[in-house]
């Protein structure tokens, strides 16, 4: 037993140790001490913070949930729907083209909560959307689009901000992943005949996916997050799974639910990323192959 | 070279050890220029913020340094961390604050276990008024728990514009001063004129997560309405209550409910009258002072509710350096001292004769209107319950019998015997006492 034999056994070890020491101290410990704080009351396990969060009457976390998924579920598929737009007209060639690239990119360089209370200030019944449609006689009135009685609406200006403020984070990995298209592949397709449908169909599309994977992945993960934007424009109108954690930590002083909230969004997340990643996997092996 | 390290090392190590002699002689010669004046720990759940610390610590109490030579350490606590702190130093009998900083719900837990000093041995503070309600509250368990330091409220702002739809029978003057006319059945009438003669709803309320609109409900309209903040959670008066809000609420700004704090909707003009916390429509006062005024509460059929904050300043018992304590409390009482708070961090004056020198425009507004709601007749204070960590649980118990009353149109009765339970086994849970005014009555 050479001493290289050795050191080649345990070289992986040493190696993955660092990594491995992160994920413990940044990963492994906030999550054990999130499951104590949700476990446990006064040092020995219970589960009256589960009981509290089901059915409390107090408690808003089935709406929680349900608003949340219906956040996501709206707004997911617009921004992929415009970035894809976007990135297919951006991969053309056009006059100002660099310019547009940047006006298009900007909001993503303002926090939410900024762009948050930009919409706010926009829509609220003295804002400049109200302003101008009274001013050009279109409505008489002014449409109110926050408060409890006006949810709907409040949902809209939610999407609308997401869609403004996140769509640029898609785009710009779907545009990254599109210049990377080769464009013989394409210049061949079209030599063989194939209309600009099946172009993009059998050879953009599948050569997009590893972007489309990771765009839809940070997406995702984020959307479940919602919290500022939504703190801002609907306050716990529509409640959602982080913005109900911050409430019942900040104002209610419930640190064992807000650390279930916390655990469920985790739960969430590590969910959609493992079907995300089982769903798109299966091609993209093919492909490498 | 040689000559160079030799000499070198001899020097150095000579240079070394006169340069370590010097650094530990100036450091005990500092350490005993420290020691020599008298210093008192003052413990504060108030003024904790960063920026109204640095006022306390380079404002205040620079000042009262250099007047008395007294060095005070401010240390701002949480209410959970000065009570655990208090309760061990008292127990141990080794006391080391020599002052307290808290609200009158706190100080009358502490003195209710005997901890605080009875401060009447300490004589009267001339040259200062304390207003009635403060001197009757700062007496607990028989002797002078507390001296009052700083007061806060909430208060409604009208921007001037209003005043020209008035409903009838209701005039400026009563507005302002808090006449018997001024109630909220005339509130409602002119929240219900503003909204149809300009086409919108100007009253508003800061009922988003982050805003005070609680303190509304339990404070304002049920001691006004019955009498009580809890005590009479589901009574038939309650009830009444309820209805009216309900009838109000059709003339209150729907964008309420987002709303944390009121000086943006105020100055943007989506609203005319706005209720919320001295401290939060500061912003809009001192924008545009010459717009809006600052007026009492209406008054509902069992008075002027409203809520008075009240900080008070305490002496531990057996507490060190007890002279020292009281010449800050006299310090911080004095009339200059409590307009300098009041300019710095917005607490309001507890002594009458500071009132008369505050200046400057906008606080003047806000100083009267505040001291217009104090001095109304038919006031009716009260005070929020010294709950803890549990204080979050109470608020949510009538911010959800809003929610469900009011914007989901639930059954009162149903709703206010649901949740009447939950509130009791709050009280029975922690021990607290009833909040006044439902101790008086």
């Amino acid at each position: 037993m050479s001493k290289v034999s050795v050191m080649e056994k345990y070289l992986p070890y040493i190696l993955i140790a660092p990594s491995l020491a992160y994920l413990l101290f940044f990963i492994g410990y906030p999550l054990a001490q999130g499951l104590y704080l949700a476990f446990t009351e006064n040092g020995a396990f219970s589960l009256e913070n589960i009981e509290y969060l089901l059915n409390s009457p107090f408690s808003k976390f089935w709406e929680a949930l349900t608003d949340t998924f219906l956040l996501v579920l709206v707004i997911i598929p617009i921004q992929v729907a415009i970035a894809l737009g976007l990135a297919m007209l951006f991969n053309m060639k056009f006059w100002g083209r660099n310019t547009a690239l940047y006006l298009v990119i900007l909001p993503l360089t303002i926090s939410d909560v900024a762009a948050g209370l930009i919409w706010y200030s926009m829509l609220s019944t003295n804002g400049f959307f109200n302003k101008l449609l009274m001013n050009i006689g279109l409505i008489k009135e002014p449409i109110y689009f926050f408060g409890y009685e006006y949810r709907p609406m409040e949902f809209l200006a939610i999407v609308l901000t997401e869609v403004w403020r996140a769509t640029a984070i898609v785009f710009v990995i779907l545009f990254a992943g599109l210049q990377m298209i080769s464009q013989d592949h394409i210049e061949a397709a079209e030599v063989f005949g194939a209309n600009v449908w099946q172009r993009l169909r059998y050879i953009v599309f599948p050569m997009l996916k590893p972007s489309l994977q990771a765009a839809l992945i940070i997406r995702t993960l984020f959307a479940f997050q919602i919290f500022g934007v939504v703190w801002v424009l609907a306050g716990r109108d529509i409640p959602v799974l982080a913005g109900e954690a911050y409430y019942e930590q900040v104002q209610l002083r419930h640190t064992g639910v807000a650390a279930i909230y916390a655990l469920i969004i985790a739960a969430i997340s590590v969910t959609i990323g493992y079907i995300y990643i089982k769903l798109f996997r299966a091609q993209y092996l093919e492909e490498g192959g | 070279m040689r000559l160079h390290s030799g000499i070198s090392k001899t020097v150095g190590i000579a240079i070394a050890i006169i340069i370590i002699v010097i650094i530990i002689g100036v450091a005990v010669y500092m350490m005993q220029q420290q020691q020599k004046p008298t210093s008192i720990i003052w413990a504060s759940t108030q003024l904790n913020p960063p920026e109204e610390q640095a006022f306390v610590k380079g404002t205040l109490l620079k000042e009262f340094k250099d007047e008395t030579g007294i060095n005070v350490e401010f240390v701002a606590l949480s209410y959970d961390d000065l009570a655990t702190r208090l309760q061990a130093e008292e127990e141990a009998g080794k006391v080391t604050i020599s002052l307290i900083g808290e609200l009158h719900g706190g100080l009358d837990y502490f003195a209710s276990k005997g901890w605080l000093e009875d401060l009447s041995k300490f004589g009267s503070l001339p040259g200062r008024t304390f207003p009635k309600v403060l001197e009757d509250y700062s007496k607990l368990y028989g002797i002078k728990a507390y001296i009052p330091w700083m007061t806060a409220t909430y208060v409604m702002v009208v921007n001037k514009e209003a005043f020209k739809y008035l409903p009838e029978g209701l005039t400026e003057e009563d507005v302002i001063k808090g006449t018997s006319k001024w109630t909220y059945d005339a509130f409602l009438a002119w929240a219900k004129k503003l909204y149809e003669e300009t086409g919108g709803p100007k009253v508003g309320f800061p009922a988003g997560p982050n805003g005070l609109f609680v303190r509304f409900l339990h404070g304002y309209l049920y001691p006004a309405f019955t009498g009580a903040q809890v005590k009479y959670f589901d009574s038939d008066d309650a009830v009444k209550m309820w209805q009216y809000l309900k009838e109000l609420w059709k003339y209150v700004h729907p964008s309420s409910t987002t709303w944390d704090a009121m000086a943006d909707p105020l100055l943007k003009g989506e609203v005319w009258i706005a209720w919320d916390h001295t401290a939060r429509i500061k912003d809009a006062i001192t924008s545009e002072p010459d717009k809006f005024v600052v007026v009492p509460v209406p008054a509902g059929p069992k008075g002027r509710g409203f809520i008075l904050v009240i900080a008070g300043l305490a002496i531990p018992k057996n507490a060190p350096n007890e002279e020292a304590a009281w010449k800050l409390i006299e310090y911080l009482t004095r009339p200059e001292t409590q307009v300098k708070v009041l300019e710095n961090v917005g607490f309001f004056p507890t002594v009458q004769e500071a009132s008369a020198k505050v200046t400057s425009g906008p606080l003047k507004i806000l100083a009267e209107g505040v001291n217009n709601q104090l001095s109304t007749p038919d006031a009716l204070v009260a005070l929020i319950p010294s709950l803890g960590a549990k204080g979050g649980d109470f608020k949510n118990i009538y911010i959800t019998a809003f929610q469900r009353i009011v914007l989901n149109n639930e059954d009162i009765k149903t709703v206010l015997g649901q949740l009447a339970p939950e509130l009791n086994k709050l009280f029975q849970e922690t021990g607290a006492p009833l909040p006044p005014p439902d101790s008086k009555s």
